[in-house]
């Protein structure tokens, strides 16, 4: 410990109580932080979780055209033509994807991309006796689809795989079973659009804590919902993509273009408010913590002003025997920098039992059983470093000032 | 040989009006010798002190300390200076309350790094047995007697081995006999060990008995 390391911890440790205050309110500060952080983080996930369980990060399908160029060009100015088009259209010349499988085999090559599937997917009509009810119909490959959503983890009853080995069953979401009285083992008709009536058996019933879902989902083989819609044997609707990170779906969506010229789309295109929803709870987070940071901070500055105004004889002194003003700025900046590290260390440590603690309070509503926290190493580093940057700024700015203090003014009294 | 030559100082105070405190002053002072700086209030005679000191940099005119020029040059670099060649002693002791006495003493040569902290002890020990403070090392600073007190900051002064020794009225808050013992102590520090000692002083007696007296009235040599 140099001499001037020795002055600034006499000055701590003599003027305990205030070196406590100082310390809690930046301990305080840092573990908001951390607590905010995690908290939004984690009902970002969660919302994103809940989100993805029917929802792939990149789906392909089979749109309208974006660009409709005209029938006809518009008329060159002054040659007296009038254009004039009635009811014109955009018309779908082709329905679904007829080669799904090329696609989703060339999709599979790629390296950021963790598991494929396709779907047919189609409203249907599901009956029971009297009661009907309007259904959206998957065909699905259950392999693939389990990978992508974990579909057979939401299945309360029955075994996904089962779809493979019945042509005639069927899953139905809960609420949906519910609708039209059925359970397992009852029979239900499917009629499609275009009349086609066929009867399954079900042998499941799913609940994914998505009321949307569950009321209209209803899932059998791929290969069974071709049949039904006569379909050729690669033909789907949808192809779904599941990625590594869920926040590069668009530039993989990118290069994911380049191999169809069905339209790719990231889920962040479909669902713009699921994610400005989750950029604004970002904000919201850091924007509540800093300010808890820097009102940390405002402590930190005026504790070392009272200093400061308190030591102001000691300072001239100091000066006097010959300590310049460099000395006297790190005297004073040690004392802070030591505070913010202490505050911080302890803010991180409280920070982590704040976050535990509210990791581990039940909250019983939809699949949630307790509130959401996620814990990133990131949170932790950006609130010590800013904690650290906060203090050391609150701290040089009544160092600085105790540095160009003039003895002699002091000194003459 | 010169301790401390001074050279046509003029200094103005600005605030609150302009005044001209010290007008064209020009002395020497030798090597050991033990001068007393006298006047009435407000003649300038403190004013004085805190520009030889190196501390106050605003005036014109030059002042030479042990043949180095001091005026012109940089805060940072006279504090150093200060902190090997001149020693402080004030009216009020202005000790740093939370330290030990000893570590109030060892500060000055712990910041100038020139010996190792366990000479630097030894030689603080030493001054204070000199200055009659045995026993009281280890307390803190504002737990000893105001006579106590002036001569640590006087062992503080001493603990770089200056070659001049200030006082702004060493001894204005001591009562006869602790000023007698803070005198004495002057006297032996100017005819043993060759240092030089200026002091500023309302204490005729105390005057009458330095080497030589500077007199100062209204900002004028007398």
């Amino acid at each position: 410990m140099n001499t001037n390391q020795k002055i600034a911890s006499t000055m701590l440790v003599t003027r305990l109580r205030q070196l406590l205050v100082a310390v809690l309110s930046v301990t305080f500060g840092i573990s908001m932080y951390i607590f905010m952080n995690s908290f939004m983080a984690g009902v970002n996930n969660e919302q994103t979780e809940i989100t993805f369980t029917s929802m792939s990060h990149i789906k392909v399908y089979n749109d309208l055209p974006f660009d409709v160029t005209p029938i006809l060009p518009n008329p060159e100015d002054g040659d007296g033509t009038v254009l004039m088009i009635n009811n014109a259209r955009n018309i779908a010349y082709t329905e679904g994807i007829k080669n799904a499988d090329a696609i989703k085999d060339a999709i599979a090559e790629l390296p950021e991309v963790t598991a494929v599937t396709s779907q047919l997917n189609q409203n249907v009509f599901i009956r029971n006796g009297v009661s009907k009810t309007s259904a959206n119909l998957s065909g699905i490959e259950t392999l693939d689809e389990h990978q992508l959503f974990g579909t057979a983890d939401y299945l309360t009853e029955g075994d996904l795989y089962e779809l493979d080995r019945r042509a005639n069953g069927i899953i139905l979401g809960a609420g949906l079973a519910r609708r039209i009285g059925v359970g397992m083992g009852d029979n239900v008709s499917v009629s499609t659009s275009d009349g086609i009536s066929k009867t399954f058996k079900v042998i499941g019933q799913l609940e994914t804590g998505a009321a949307a879902t569950d009321k209209t989902k209803a899932l059998v083989s791929i290969q069974t919902a071709r049949q039904l819609f006569s379909k050729n044997k690669s033909y789907a609707t949808d192809v779904m993509v599941n990625i590594k990170n869920y926040n590069d779906a668009p530039q993989v969506a990118k290069s994911i273009a380049t191999l169809t010229d069905y339209k790719v789309e990231p889920w962040q295109e479909g669902n713009s408010q699921l994610d400005s929803a989750n950029i604004l709870r970002d904000i919201l987070a850091l924007a509540v913590s800093l300010t808890i940071l820097i009102v940390a901070g405002f402590g930190i500055y005026n504790i070392m002003n009272m200093t400061v105004n308190e030591k102001i004889k000691e300072i001239a002194i100091l000066k006097a025997m010959g300590f310049s003003g460099s000395d006297v700025i790190e005297i004073f900046l040690t004392q802070s920098v030591v505070i913010g590290l202490i505050g911080g260390l302890t803010g991180l440590v409280l920070g982590n039992i704040v976050s535990r603690v509210v990791d581990n309070t039940p909250f019983e509503i939809g699949i949630m059983e307790t509130l959401p926290v996620e814990f990133r190493t990131y949170d932790y580093v950006m609130a010590f470093v800013f904690g650290v940057i906060i203090t050391f700024l609150a701290g040089y700015l009544p160092a600085k000032k105790a540095s160009k203090l003039d003895p002699v003014d002091i000194l003459r009294g | 040989m010169t301790a401390l030559s001074v050279d046509h100082i003029n200094k103005y105070f600005h605030e609150p009006v302009s005044f001209h405190v010290l007008k064209d002053i020009t002395f020497d002072i030798n090597r050991g010798e033990f001068v007393a700086i006298i006047g009435k209030s407000g003649s300038g005679k403190s004013t004085l002190l805190y520009l030889l000191s190196t501390m106050d940099t605003d005036y014109q005119g030059t002042i030479h300390i042990n043949g180095t020029q001091v005026t012109g040059q940089k805060q940072n670099k006279l504090a150093g200076f200060r902190n090997e060649h001149i020693g402080f002693v004030f009216q009020f002791h202005f000790l740093l309350p939370e330290f030990s006495v000893l570590d109030n003493v060892m500060l000055p040569a712990l910041k100038l790094k020139k010996k190792s902290k366990e000479e630097i002890e030894h030689k603080a020990m030493e001054l204070l047995g000199m200055l009659d403070i045995k026993g009281q090392e280890y307390k803190r600073a504002d737990r000893i007697s105001g006579g106590q007190q002036q001569r640590v900051a006087i062992a503080r002064a001493l603990i770089n081995d200056p070659a001049i020794i200030m006082g702004d009225e060493p001894t204005g808050n001591l009562d006869t006999k602790n000023t007698k013992t803070v005198f004495d102590i002057f006297r032996q520090l100017a005819k043993e060990r060759g240092q030089t000692i200026i002091a500023v002083t309302h204490d005729d007696e105390f005057a009458a008995n330095c080497d030589r007296i500077i007199e100062l009235s209204d900002g004028v040599l007398v």
